[in-house]
């Protein structure tokens, strides 16, 4: 699914350059379910950017289902993100004046779905992280859980094949940290593959795969034997 | 991404901040109820200029007694005639650009028929005085040469006076007694409806020779008149003919060039003149007012798009992660200033039309509503709204995600 051949981002800043990745080589299948662990600073934010097609790479290969991301116009890789990924971001990133099924319906909106379905699709989704009766609140009226939830909802809405989970559980206490990383599981169980970013052992353990970066290269990558 | 899904989003964050959306369409308010009043009023003044050259013909000075003031004493409009038939006649002998001249004596009186009574004015005058006001017939005919020399107790009259003494009634035949002086009618004007100031259909015209032997003989003796209308060949000899009355008839009365003269000469152009003189510059005013306030209402609708584009840059990283393209951003924060700038172009035509109406009725200026500057009021601040929304929406568009995701 995901295939990276010596792969470097750099930024350049002022006079100086930062290798943010340096030569990396990945592949995840589908299915997958791997943890990036890393210290602030090791690179594991720009990969999953450039996973997540948010960004893309300075030189190297990266080809996502059969796509060259690398050579992707702005607009193939917003249909990428619309159609195929999904985001969770640690502080949620819901729209303040929308409603939890509004902001589920965003990213329907944008791949032009009509507005029987698009609706049909965001309350199926907010049943399933279990916000069936939570759909008109706004996020301010939700708890960071319920928040954090809702985002989930607002990324398997377009049944994406990859969710990309940024520290999903840094803004919350560890019992619903819990919870979030149930559902994480459970998504995985159906056969979507997640690529979480964290720097907490307990959390990175419900990965299948961990993956240790620092200094902008792969430290170590192996299976997770208590998984 | 359906347009109704656009503005679906964009007015939701318009509501979410209505007094700021409300002020900042406050130059396109201002500026599209100045074009929609500045066109009415516009259209109104060339409007009444037709109207009143319908109503009271074209080309026309009139020539009026006057009594001369004494030490500054007015003597009052109506205690001496001192225009004659006389003066007339020196008057189109001498000025080849007179073309005719309609002499007039009047008095208000007493009019009785069918049982009925009604105060109106009589005017004694030939037949020119239809030509030269622009009369027209609705029934009947206007004096014959026999009636006008012989002084027939003939009449023709106004719609008013119809209605008052014959109501809907044909009044072709019937006899009127004006002074208790028994008149045939033979003749009804079409109306004209009224002046601000009178009833033009509230009229009665009899040959001036009969209105002089049989109802003002006392009032304007000899070949005395109360006014003549002076209809001029072309409008350009118009105020060349006006000086060169004033001339002639200070000749004729024995009044130096700068003593109090005993007439009044009344140019109805020039009243025209400065109507539309008035108007015209109240309309460049106005253009300039509503030229001031679209671009400073354009360039405040600028200036809160730029910072609502700074103050929702997260807010457009998250739809831009979820798979809003370059596009959708563009068009929904353009949209977004669209619908600032048409709210703001509804409320300036509500507070025109008021203003419209206002006027027309405590100035009792006519004003005309044009439709097209309804339409124009809506392209204008459309395109306000698009030209002045741009930049802030392609600004937003040209995030990159992860920037604007990261941005606090």
């Amino acid at each position: 699914m995901i295939n990276i051949n010596s792969l470097s981002k750099e930024y350049i800043m002022g006079d100086n350059k930062l290798l943010a990745l340096d030569n990396i080589d990945l592949s995840i299948n589908e299915g997958d379910f791997v943890s990036i662990m890393g210290s602030s600073g090791s690179g594991k934010s720009t990969l999953m950017n450039i996973i997540g097609c948010l960004d893309v790479p300075s030189s190297g290969e990266y080809h996502f289902r059969n796509n060259n991301v690398s050579t992707l116009n702005s607009n193939k890789l917003a249909e990428l993100r619309n159609k195929d990924i999904g985001f969770v971001f640690q502080n949620f990133n819901l729209l303040p004046r929308l409603n939890a099924q509004e902001n589920v319906v965003l990213p329907l909106l944008y791949s032009g779905k009509n507005l029987k379905e698009r609706n049909q699709l965001a309350i199926e989704a907010l049943e399933s992280v279990g916000l069936k009766d939570r759909v008109h609140h706004r996020p301010n009226q939700l708890s960071g859980g319920q928040q954090q939830r809702v985002s989930i909802a607002r990324a398997i809405a377009g049944s994406p094949k990859l969710i990309l989970a940024d520290e999903p559980t840094g803004a919350l206490d560890s019992k619903t940290g819990l919870e979030i990383m149930k559902i994480l599981n459970d998504l995985n169980a159906k056969g979507i593959t997640i690529v979480l970013v964290t720097h907490e052992d307990d959390i990175a353990n419900y990965g299948s795969r961990i993956i240790k970066m620092k200094d902008g290269k792969i430290l170590e990558d192996k299976k997770n034997v208590n998984n | 991404m359906s347009i109704t899904d656009l503005i679906y989003l964009s007015q939701k964050s318009l509501r979410s901040n209505i007094l700021r959306s409300i002020l900042t369409s406050l130059g396109i308010i201002i500026g599209v109820s100045s074009v929609i009043t500045m066109i009415s009023i516009g259209s109104g003044a060339r409007i009444e200029v037709e109207q009143q050259i319908e109503r009271f013909g074209s080309n026309n000075l009139i020539v009026r007694s006057q009594s001369s003031s004494n030490r500054g004493v007015s003597m009052g409009a109506n205690s001496v005639n001192t225009l004659t038939l006389k003066d007339m006649e020196a008057l189109i002998e001498e000025l080849p650009a007179i073309k005719a001249i309609a002499p007039r004596v009047s008095l208000s009186t007493q009019i009785v028929a069918n049982g009925n009574n009604w105060l109106a004015t009589v005017t004694g005058t030939t037949n020119d005085y239809f030509d030269l006001g622009n009369w027209k017939f609705e029934n009947g005919r206007s004096f014959e040469e026999e009636e006008l020399n012989s002084g027939s107790r003939v009449a023709i009259i106004g719609k008013t006076v119809q209605k008052n003494l014959f109501d809907t009634d044909n009044p072709i035949d019937e006899v009127i007694r004006i002074n208790k002086v028994p008149f045939t009618v033979i003749g009804l004007l079409d109306a004209k409806g009224g002046t601000a100031w009178a009833d033009l259909d509230d009229t009665v015209i009899v040959p001036l020779k009969t209105a002089k032997q049989r109802l003002v003989a006392k009032k304007f003796p000899g070949d005395q008149i109360r006014s003549m209308t002076i209809n001029v060949r072309s409008s350009d000899l118009l105020f060349k003919t006006e000086k060169d009355v004033d001339t002639v008839m200070r000749k004729l009365h024995k009044i130096s060039a700068n003593g109090n003269p005993d007439f009044v000469i009344r140019n109805y152009a020039q009243f025209l003149n400065a109507r539309q003189e008035s108007s015209r510059v109240m309309s460049i005013l106005l253009a300039t007012v509503a030229g001031i306030s679209l671009i400073v209402g354009g360039i405040g609708i600028m200036n809160i798009m730029l910072v609502t584009v700074t103050e929702r840059t997260k807010e457009i990283g998250v739809c831009m992660s979820v798979g809003a393209k370059k596009r959708d951003i563009l068009l929904q924060f353009l949209i977004e200033s669209l619908m600032i700038s048409l709210i703001g172009g509804l409320i300036g035509i509500a507070l025109g039309l008021g203003v419209i109406f206002g006027v027309s009725e405590y100035f009792k200026w006519k004003m005309s509503l044009d439709y097209m500057s309804i339409v124009l009021s809506f392209v204008f601040s459309s395109s306000i709204g698009i030209i002045f929304g741009f930049y802030p929406a392609r600004k937003a568009a040209n995030l990159n995600p992860i920037d604007a995701l990261r941005y606090e």
